[in-house]
């Protein structure tokens, strides 16, 4: 069912530098593929050359140590659910690995396509790294490139090859709140992911990030300075939040209209806070 | 390049473009129609096959993708002439109705039942996420599954 | 010969004979036999209404690979449902986006679609309407000009303008109910959007031209119908139409449609060769002929004890751009909004709209599914104005033995009451789950729904094979409802005497079996099942008289049981039906039954109805549902915790099977409920193109529903039994809307409620319901009745 009719190609490049030369030359990476063939969908026309990244075995990396977690991109939704169980400080990204999508998609889609997917305002991973505060590990012309997350989302430094990413350590507590439309299935309408340093008792070096609102997550820095400070309470988060979510121009779509991405936001919020309490 | 992987357990070669859909080899050249191109989108699972052991949607696999790979679909899974146990569930509990979900249905729930010989009710839903069925209302498929447990078949 | 079929013989938990196939995969769907032959694409419209000025094909026809194109010259008749409006592709006006302009065949379906993309259409703009508020606006642009001149294929219609079909219904004297002393007047304003059938194969046929004739594979409810128009569309005799019907792979009322099997059919003659057409996903779901979006004005008169004094209403039904089945359906309101209760008087106005949008279509319990929610809720609103339990309400308004409904058809039997009181029990016996709100809204509520089933003509053939099988032959269709492979081999083999896998039943074919009218409005057990039972008892009496002949005994004397004659009470001293089929074809040859069936037709009161195209039911069903909701008062988001159904259903031959299809239509109707939403945008094009955007239940959302099925309401059907798969969506949506009011303590008026619709709701977003464009007044809403539009000249029918 392609929408052209040419004859296109995949290539396996089995170095990073074959690959980074691979796409200066045009071709377009493809990891699961759960977003590049739905191109005819949105009427897009599927690129006629691709690069295959199943040769590379950098990004197959998959190393959870003491001070740092390296991520490869080339991980499923579901390799990355399955390794990360049992760590608090990486259990947003757990939740948003494991509760994404459905299980067939989450055998097939990749972290490194979660990131990679332009134009996609509802992806689960991005705002469980954003809370995460990780890095981007990029191969490009000049080698490989380190960029946080949020500069890379906002369009900065060269657009390379999504190594890996990398998640430094640290005695803290995460989690990820979805809001799908019925009980799981459909690209949630909001998503909120906090993580935070507890140890104190109070509330420490906060980030909490918020999803789908907006057409690129991003950090909600406001509240985070507010419930700096403050013991872990659900209830104060929430009305914290709600008083901050003038903060967002939420999208107006299909799914769910704007005032309702903001009206749940607190919500999220506060769910995201009881799944830290626990 | 020519693209080598297995299918029902023979080896085939492949010298086609390599962005076609998987689902598209086994229907348009294979003439393996069980599997079922309902929303092309991965949502409604009609068209699953197991690719090395793993219940995938089939619309979404680029076939050049699948170098080295081994698909088995609803036309293999079993002996021919012999039902696995869910399919057998399912005629035993008479769940189908239009029946082009079913094929996705079985492949899903063989792989799933692999991996969890012992599921509960909510479970069996959580791994039906990605399989939707317009006709059935769900309930009965679930009973079925369920009941491979309860005869201590699983 | 006149011996009753023992029911007892009949009934059977029955499994199906399609599972095995449907498991393994090997079943083969029209969608699945696509192999080694032209594929075909069609040409859409991309504005909503506009002027044809050029279309030009040399560019599609230059490529290589195309082999033909079908265009609107080809297909000159227009066809319809009541009034011939539709054009089959359209080479004109286009009146919605994504209208079928041309179609091409091409060696594969790239080419096609390309092909179908490079042909020129060069149109001039027309000012459009979306919604039926703008069409019904004095100064709307008229969608059909030339309404008056196209063919009445019913006669009785009052229309206009915009409006395609009014049906309306008066009996007795309303003003005087409303202005009595006694009464309290409750009026309400409510709206649905559209639902999509979703059957999982599209709309999809593979045509060939063979010996001067149309040969069509194809996934249709309907296959008389597809002949009949294919044959209009292509102006021959529809006997140069065959058509024939694989598995199907779910209908749900959209494989009503002939739209896709005249183009297949257009192009397997121009190019000689076999041509598959199957819609996309996307095509499917921007096409899809919808369960229609509706509006309602209510008006109710009623005493403090519950009486119902007065009844008004009108609806708004949006047919889209093309009459299609809205125009029938003004005909149900009737029956539905107009049913349930006993009214002391009755005006209720049915109104098909033309917009520019895609046309909609029939969908499980069509309009009574909506029109049900409407009156459910309006009942809930009147309970709470006199002050009345919801349930005790219904208790006394409900219709009885000998009541009359809206067109004054008189009901026979108790019916609602006793049902009601069944689910009463039901309640109490079975613990609530107010528990599992855990701090949620919880709401309950029970309602009442009719429906009917859709009787017509149908016909049968039994042929007894000389191994003591049967061979049945009818025009009916496995759409997965299970009618053909269990309810029609276990009515002819208890006749019989055989075991029902010893019963062939041959697939659709008009070549081979008689006309029906089709499956769907759960017709097809009662209709096809009786044309089958008369068949299959004319084929018993030939060989009970044979064999009597044979055993020097009365015929009266013997039955067929496990493929032998016996003598009654005698069991082992008869012969093996086998020897008295010898005989039979020794003397007469093979031996066979045709069996028929036709709507017997029952009485309204002269004069109560104009429009309609049925005036009285013949077989009402009558639902009883009650449901369990949680309502999340943050999110908006609506969980079922329990739901039960009592649904009329004669005699169920084969229960498990209804219980199945109970399952599934509970289902939809949640789907209806809470998910499917369809909107559409400002270029009248629906906005839920795929599975991402259009939301059906999944296995997590739904839950088990507990049935009691209510046995013995008088029926024609066969053994007295009713159709079961189409009623069990009726009450849905009126339940779950009724439970969710509660829940929240606010008036629920639209569907679907989805969580931005409810917490909109809970958090006082949304005003109060109010369908300005219909007026308060009733007589207001009628054609003629209202504002002349611009061009004075156009003379309207009054009524
Ligand atoms: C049915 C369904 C449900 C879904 N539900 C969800 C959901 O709930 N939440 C959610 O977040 N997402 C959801 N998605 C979206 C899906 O998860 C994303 O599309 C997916 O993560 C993309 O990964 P992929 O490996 O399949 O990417 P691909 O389709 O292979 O690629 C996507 C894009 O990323 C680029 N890319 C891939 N890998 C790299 C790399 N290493 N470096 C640079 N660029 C790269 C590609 O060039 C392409 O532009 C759903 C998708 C489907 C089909
Ligand atoms: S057709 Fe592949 S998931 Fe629907
Ligand atoms: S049986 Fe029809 S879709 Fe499942």
């Amino acid at each position: 069912m392609m929408a052209e009719t040419g004859y296109g190609e995949i290539t396996t490049p089995q170095t990073l530098a074959d690959a980074v030369a691979a796409m200066a030359g045009g071709a377009v990476p493809i990891a699961g593929a759960t977003w590049l063939l739905r191109a005819p969908l949105r009427h897009e026309v599927l690129p006629e050359r691709l690069m295959s990244l199943r040769g590379l075995a950098d990004l197959q990396v998959l190393t959870i140590g003491p001070r740092q977690a390296l991520l490869g991109a080339m991980l499923t939704h579901d390799a990355l659910a399955g390794a990360l169980v049992g760590h608090p400080d990486l259990a947003g990204l757990a939740t948003a690995a494991g509760a994404s999508a459905n299980p067939g998609i989450r055998r097939t889609a990749t972290l490194g396509g979660n990131i990679g997917t332009r134009g996609f305002a509802a992806s689960d991973l991005v705002p469980a790294l954003l809370a995460a505060d990780a890095t981007v590990i990029l191969a490009t012309g000049q080698g490989l490139q380190s960029l946080p997350l949020a500069q890379h989302l906002a369009g900065r430094g060269d657009a390379g090859l999504i190594v890996r990413v990398e998640v430094a350590r640290s005695p803290r507590r995460a989690a990820h709140a979805r809001l799908p439309m019925r009980k799981a299935g459909d690209y949630p309408c909001a998503i909120v992911s906090v993580s935070a340093d507890l140890s104190s008792g109070r509330i420490k070096d906060i980030r909490i990030a918020v999803g789908a609102v907006e057409a690129t997550a991003r950090r909600w820095t406001s509240l985070e300075e507010r419930l700096t400070g403050t013991t872990l309470d659900p209830a104060l988060a929430e009305a914290a939040a709600r008083q901050l979510t003038g903060d967002f121009s939420a999208r107006d779509a299909v799914d769910a209209p704007g005032w309702y991405r903001l009206s749940v936001l607190p919500v999220l919020l506060r769910r995201a806070f009881t799944q830290l309490e626990v | 390049m020519p693209i080598e992987l297995t299918l029902n357990g023979e080896a085939i070669t492949l010298d086609i473009d390599p962005r076609t859909p998987l689902l598209d080899v086994l229907r348009d050249r294979h003439g393996l129609t069980g599997a079922k191109a309902v929303c092309r989108e991965g949502f409604c699972g009609a068209c699953t096959v197991h690719i090395d052991g793993q219940a995938v949607p089939s619309c979404l696999r680029p076939i050049g993708l699948l170098q080295g790979c081994s698909i088995v679909t609803v036309e293999g899974l079993a002996p021919p002439g012999t039902l696995n146990r869910v399919q057998q569930a399912f005629i035993d509990h008479d769940v189908v109705q239009c029946g082009m979900c079913f094929p996705g249905m079985v492949m899903t729930l063989t792989d799933f039942l692999d991996r969890e010989p012992t599921p509960t009710r909510d479970q069996i839903k959580a791994a039906l996420v990605g399989n939707i069925c317009r006709c059935t209302g769900y309930e009965r498929i679930i009973d079925a599954v369920l009941s491979l447990q309860a005869e201590g078949v699983a | 010969m006149n011996r009753p079929t023992d029911p007892r013989t009949v009934v059977m938990n029955l499994p199906r004979r399609d599972a095995l196939d449907k498991v393994t995969g090997r079943t083969r769907y029209t969608s699945d036999l696509g192999a080694g032959v032209l594929h075909a694409a069609i040409l859409r419209s991309t504005v909503a209404s506009a002027r044809i000025l050029r279309m030009d094909f040399s560019p599609a026809l230059a490529m290589k690979g195309v082999r033909a194109i079908a265009q609107a010259s080809d297909a000159p008749g227009l066809f319809g449902i009541g009034i011939a409006d539709h054009p089959l592709l359209n080479g004109s006006r286009i009146r919605f986006k994504g209208e079928p302009l041309a179609a091409i065949a091409a060696d594969t379906l790239e080419i096609a679609r390309a092909a179908a993309a490079a042909v020129i259409v060069e149109t001039e703009p027309l000012p459009a309407v979306m919604t039926m508020a703008d069409a019904l606006s004095p100064d709307a642009p008229i969608i059909h000009p030339d309404w008056k001149s196209y063919e009445l294929l019913r006669e009785g219609g009052i229309r206009g303008g915009n409006v395609a079909w009014e049906a309306r219904v008066s009996r007795g004297d309303t003003d005087a109910a409303f202005a009595r002393p006694d009464i309290i007047i409750i009026e309400d304003c409510f709206q649905v959007g559209r639902q999509n059938q979703l059957p999982f194969e599209p709309r999809c046929a593979v045509a060939s031209y063979e010996d001067g004739r149309y040969h069509i594979h194809t996934s249709t409810q309907v296959p008389w119908t597809v002949r009949a128009v294919t044959a209009k569309a292509l102006g021959v005799s529809p006997s140069r139409v065959r058509v024939t019907v694989p598995a199907v792979g779910g209908g749900f009322g959209l494989k009503f449609d002939c739209t896709i099997e005249p183009i297949a059919a257009v192009l397997a003659q121009k190019t000689g060769r076999t041509v598959s057409l199957v819609h996309s996903r996307e095509e499917e779901n921007l096409t899809c002929l919808c369960r229609e979006n509706a509006e309602v004005r209510i008006r109710s008169a009623v005493t403090a004890e519950g009486e119902i004094a007065g009844r008004e209403a009108t609806v708004l039904m949006d047919c889209g751009a093309y009459g299609g089945e809205q125009v029938f359906l003004t005909t149900m309101t009737a029956h539905t909004l107009g049913g349930n209760y006993k009214l002391g008087s009755v005006r209720l106005n049915s109104r098909a709209v033309y917009t520019n949008t895609p046309p909609n279509g029939a969908f499980r319990a069509c309009n009574g599914v909506y029109n049900t929610f409407f009156l459910e809720r309006h009942t809930d609103n009147i309970a709470r104005a006199i002050g009345m339990h919801p349930l005790e309400l219904r208790r006394r308004a409900v219709l009885g033995d000998g009541d009359i409904g809206a067109t004054g058809q008189v009901f026979l039997g108790d019916v609602l009451r006793p049902m009601l009181d069944r689910m009463a029990a039901f309640r109490d016996r079975t613990p609530d789950q107010r528990d599992r709100a855990d701090g949620r809204l919880y709401g309950r509520a029970t309602t009442v729904g009719t429906w009917f089933i859709f009787v017509g003509p149908s016909s049968a053939t039994v042929n007894l094979n000389a191994d003591g099988s049967a061979t049945l032959v009818t025009s009916g269709v496995e759409i997965g409802s299970g009618t053909m492979v269990q309810a029609l081999p276990q009515i002819v083999a208890a006749t019989l005497g055989l075991s029902p896998d010893e019963v062939i039943v041959k697939a659709a074919d008009t070549d081979a079996a008689g006309r029906d009218l089709g499956v769907g409005g759960g017709r097809a057990t009662v209709s096809i099942g009786a044309a089958s039972k008369m068949a299959a008892e004319r084929v018993r009496d030939q060989i009970l008289n044979i064999a009597a002949e044979m055993l020097q005994a009365q015929p009266e004397d013997l039955i067929l049981t496990k493929g032998r004659v016996e003598i009654a009470d005698r069991p082992g001293t008869g012969m093996a039906i086998t020897s008295a089929i010898a005989r039979a074809e020794a003397l007469h040859g093979p031996v066979s039954g045709n069996g028929n069936f036709t709507a017997p037709g029952v009485a309204a009161l002269p004069g109560c109805a104009a429009g309609h195209f049925i005036e009285a039911i013949d077989i009402p069903v009558f639902a009883v549902h009650d449901c369990e909701v949680a309502v999340d008062p943050d999110t908006g988001h609506v969980e079922v915790l329990s739901y039960k159904v009592v649904q009329d259903v004669g005699l169920a031959l084969n229960p498990r099977a209804v219980h199945s299809q109970i399952q599934g239509g509970v289902v939809q109707g949640l789907g209806y409920a809470l998910h499917e939403k369809i909107s559409i945008g400002p270029d009248g094009a629906l906005e839920q193109p795929g599975f991402e955007q259009y939301l059906v239940p999944l296995a997590g959302d739904v839950v088990p529903v507990e049935i009691d099925l209510y046995e013995g309401a008088p029926s024609i059907g066969p053994l007295g039994t009713k159709g079961a798969g189409e009623v069990p969506i009726l009450n849905v949506g009126a339940t779950v809307a009724c439970a969710v009011s509660r829940a929240i303590g606010r008036d629920v008026s639209e569907l679907p409620l989805t969580p931005p619709t409810v917490l909109a709701l809970i958090q006082g977003r949304t005003d109060r319901m109010d369908h300005p464009h219909i007026a308060a007044e009733w007589t207001e809403n009628l054609l003629g009745a209202e504002v002349p539009p611009r061009s004075p000249a156009k003379s309207r029918p009054t009524h």
